[in-house]
């Protein structure tokens, strides 16, 4: 069996105890690094023990997700010292490198030799490999498999269908922990964001992970894909002993609150150590918040909050300025339904053979909140008020002009504006093109600074920050849709988009897609 | 039937081709045009080994395949670094670099063969030995056609075994996204010079069969169209799984004769082929960009 395997398959932790002696497992000192003279970590210092469940947290474009790089073998510091005792052998690394070290192409400091030592990631876009069903999503990842040797595998066939079969019937053993049993043969890019979420967790287990760093893993999903990723970390934190490191998002961070002991935050390029034992500690430590208290700032100011049910377990919410302000209709839409290929997304087949519609309407002024499940429709549904996907039948209108049918630019010259949840930046465009490009007419103060960079330099959050100014400060529009516009903000991001938010709904409608998971607001 | 067992022979030829070339399109998801050079090397070499040495079929073509091994370092260490449309910059400039040798390593002074007239550049090699295996020679279009098509399941058994290992999948792991397979702990620079090494090694097999079944090569065997009837096999075909080059080493092989049998005069037919390649592969990459029977889709 793979030594991974322990995690999973409940062996007690216990049983093998990589660094026992040593009061830590990963030991980081004076980590600096930059790019193009920008210090991103300056001096960083770390400890890291076992069991121990470290919440990173820091404003949007810190440097988390460039620790969290260094740390797992993705970027190579500028200078500083890693000392790994993850593996039960002692791995030491110096940067700059000795030039002997930097002869043997294989004796990189890098992600596989990272990997090797017990040092495992999971990645923000999950990256599963899509073209391999789940089982070999699992099986590819067991280490040290002597039959990925092209020699063994043509001279050894029977010892490599032997060792083949156990590292499958493993596999499957994994899924079924998962909850996933059945769906074996199952492609990766098939599966649900939750599912998929907990397989690359998983994966990096049974590569050997015994500290495990997590980029956002509760970004994007729903009630249940949060519940099910939390009793995945759960059991890893505390019936496996695993090291866990987890940088998530604000609106996510009281999520991870019962688990943490210690939080790292960073700020100006060092790391501040925070070891807290109690969750209230944590929470205030970890400064939560989340989309029911965002709303509640929003909703406060308004009178009326509608909830609307939608077919498939959805809730628009529509929070409306009191009646003597309500505005007039801008965006109408009649019996929608959209279709991907063969498959319906938005509408459902009625009891009489017939698809039945989606209808709403916002007037300007209304804050409208969708949230829904993943696999719901969401991006397809903003795609198609947008004109990027045809809909099968109904009626859009904006602002009384119907607008179905038409071609995205002729639905944002009439007013419509977009923020795509993924793909929405020009990489290779500086900040101050993009804003160009887009005709924003004000830049938000929190941004000026980011005018010279190239977008494809920016952390997640700034790129989220500068996706939406460029989706909501472009001039006139009627109807902004946003999908999960608030996922990577830093609170002060939150804040600063909750306030040009009150000031374009005088003006306009704005419609915010989000996972569901909040329940109907008011 | 002479015809027939001719056809038979470039089948086989043209499967082994297109399986190697899989290996690396398929399966390691990058693009190259220098594969007619590795064709070409195990051609050479087992005209030079047979004609100059004395070599048997099998001597020469190990050398070929030796030789090929050794040289596929010249595009697997660059694949380390550059991927999409680099690598098939890069690709192309070692086919030209291959052609320019074969076409160059010439001293009209000297006999073919010696190390300034190697080649004998744009006269190339004449009069190579048919086959002899074990003492028995292969000089009949049946035995060449039953060499080729056995050498052609051999290649075939030897990439399904491996195609259907751990090897083949970690290949796949790393051709989906290289990044998250490092991160595993896997050595995916390692496994690419491997996977260059089979495949390039393999189609140093096909050529020496065609240089052992023509009896004459030049530097044309390494030329860009060669290379680009073979990627055109893989694209038609399909790449990533077993059946796809095979599909498209037939059809490839079909569409010449099919025009021959169209009635069409030689020179038209030979300007009319390279219009069908062309509009085969603008049809496939439109409307089905992972071939007929592929499982990638090369993006």
């Amino acid at each position: 069996m793979a030594p991974n395997m322990i995690a999973l398959t409940g062996r007690s932790a216990n049983s093998t105890k990589p660094g026992a002696g040593y009061p830590w497992q990963l030991r980081a000192a004076g980590i600096r690094k930059a790019f193009g003279g920008q210090t991103v970590l300056d001096g960083i210092s770390l400890e890291l023990q076992r069991g121990e469940v470290v919440l990173l947290r820091g404003a949007n474009g810190s440097g988390k997700t460039t620790l969290l790089n260094v740390l797992t073998g993705n970027l190579v510091p500028d200078a500083g010292e890693i000392h790994l005792l993850t593996n039960g052998s002692s791995e030491y690394f110096r940067f700059p490198a000795k030039w002997w070290r930097t002869l043997n192409p294989f004796d990189h400091f890098s992600p596989e030799r990272v990997c090797r030592e017990g040092l495992g990631r999971s990645w923000q876009d999950i990256r599963l490999f899509p073209t391999l069903t789940l089982q070999d999503n699992i099986a590819v990842a067991t280490p040290a498999q002597a039959m990925e040797n092209p020699i063994w595998a043509l001279l050894r066939p029977s010892r490599s269908t032997k060792r083949e079969k156990q590292n499958l019937t493993a596999a499957r053993k994994v899924l079924a922990e998962l909850g996933l049993a059945g769906r074996e043969m199952s492609s990766g890019d098939k599966v649900s964001l939750g599912q998929s979420k907990r397989v690359a967790i998983a994966r990096a287990v049974q590569a050997g992970a015994r500290v495990l760093f997590l980029d956002e893993p509760l970004a994007g999903l729903d009630a249940n894909g949060v519940s099910e990723i939390m009793g995945l970390l759960r059991k890893l934190a505390q019936d496996e002993k695993m090291t866990l490191v987890i940088v998530e998002h604000v609106m996510n961070i009281r999520r991870i609150v019962d688990l943490a002991t210690t939080v790292w935050t960073l700020k100006d390029g060092k790391l501040e150590v925070k070891n807290v034992g109690k969750k209230a500690t944590v929470h205030r430590a970890s400064n939560g918040h989340d989309l029911q208290s965002w709303a509640a700032e929003l909703t406060g100011m308004r009178a009326d909050v509608k909830n609307q049910r939608l077919p498939g377990g959805a809730i628009l919410s529509t929070i409306a300025p009191s009646q003597d302000r309500q505005g007039e209709i801008v965006l109408k839409v009649e019996d929608l339904v959209v279709h991907r290929g063969r498959r319906l997304v938005i509408g459902i087949h009625g009891e009489d053979g017939q698809h039945r519609g989606l209808s709403f309407a916002l007037r300007r002024g209304d804050l409208a909140i969708l949230q829904a499940p993943n696999g719901w429709g969401k991006t397809t549904l903003l795609e198609a008020l947008a004109g990027l996907i045809r809909p099968t039948y109904g009626r859009i209108e904006l602002s009384g002009r119907e607008i179905q049918g038409q071609t995205p630019w002729e639905c944002a010259q009439a007013g419509l504006s977009l923020l795509q949840a993924r793909d929405h930046v020009f990489p290779s465009l500086t900040v101050r093109e993009a804003f160009r490009l887009t005709h924003v007419t004000s830049i938000p103060e929190g941004l000026t600074h980011l005018l010279n960079k190239r977008m494809s330099s920016l952390s997640g959050g700034e790129k989220q920050s500068v996706a939406t100014a460029c989706a909501t400060n472009s001039g006139a529009f009627s109807v902004a849709l946003l999908d999960e516009p608030l996922s990577a903000l830093d609170m002060a991001s939150l804040r600063s988009f909750g306030s040009s938010l009150r000031n374009h709904l005088k003006d306009a409608a704005v419609l915010i897609a989000v996972p569901g998971s909040l329940g109907e607001l008011g | 039937m002479s015809y027939l067992l001719h056809l038979l022979t470039y089948l086989g030829i043209y499967v082994i081709m297109a399986m190697s070339l899989n290996i690396i399109i398929g399966y390691c998801g990058l693009l190259t045009l220098a594969h007619a050079g590795y064709f070409a090397v195990g051609s050479y070499a087992y005209a030079l080994a047979t004609l100059k040495l004395g070599w048997g079929f099998l001597p020469a073509t190990g050398l070929g395949v030796g030789v090929a091994v050794l040289l596929s370092l010249a595009v697997s260490l660059p694949a380390w670094r550059f991927k999409g449309d680099s690598f098939v910059l890069l690709s192309l400039s070692v086919q030209a670099l291959f052609f320019s040798l074969f076409y160059n390593w010439f001293d009209a002074s000297e006999e073919p063969g010696t190390w300034t007239n190697l080649t004998n550049g744009p006269f190339g090699l004449a009069n190579i030995p048919r086959p002899a295996i074990l003492g028995i020679e292969l000089d009949t279009p049946g035995s060449m056609a039953a060499l080729s098509l056995a050498s052609a399941v051999a290649c075939g058994i030897l990439s399904w075994r491996l195609l259907s290992s751990p090897w083949g999948r970690l290949l796949k792991a790393m051709r989906d996204d290289e990044l998250a397979a490092r991160g595993l702990g896997k050595n995916t620079r390692l496994a690419r010079v491997q996977a260059f090494a089979i495949a390039c090694g393999m189609v140093a097999v096909a050529g020496a069969i065609y240089a052992s079944y023509v009896s004459y090569i030049d530097p044309n065997t390494a030329s860009l169209d060669a290379s680009i009837l073979m990627l055109s096999m893989v694209i038609v075909g399909g790449a990533g799984n077993f059946r796809g080059p095979l599909v498209g080493a037939l059809i490839l092989l079909a569409i010449p004769e099919a025009l021959r049998f169209a009635q069409i005069p030689q020179a038209a037919a030979s300007s009319l082929r390279l219009m069908a390649y062309g509009l085969l592969l603008i049809l496939m990459m439109h409307f089905r960009p992972q071939g007929l029977a592929g499982d990638y889709r090369i993006e």
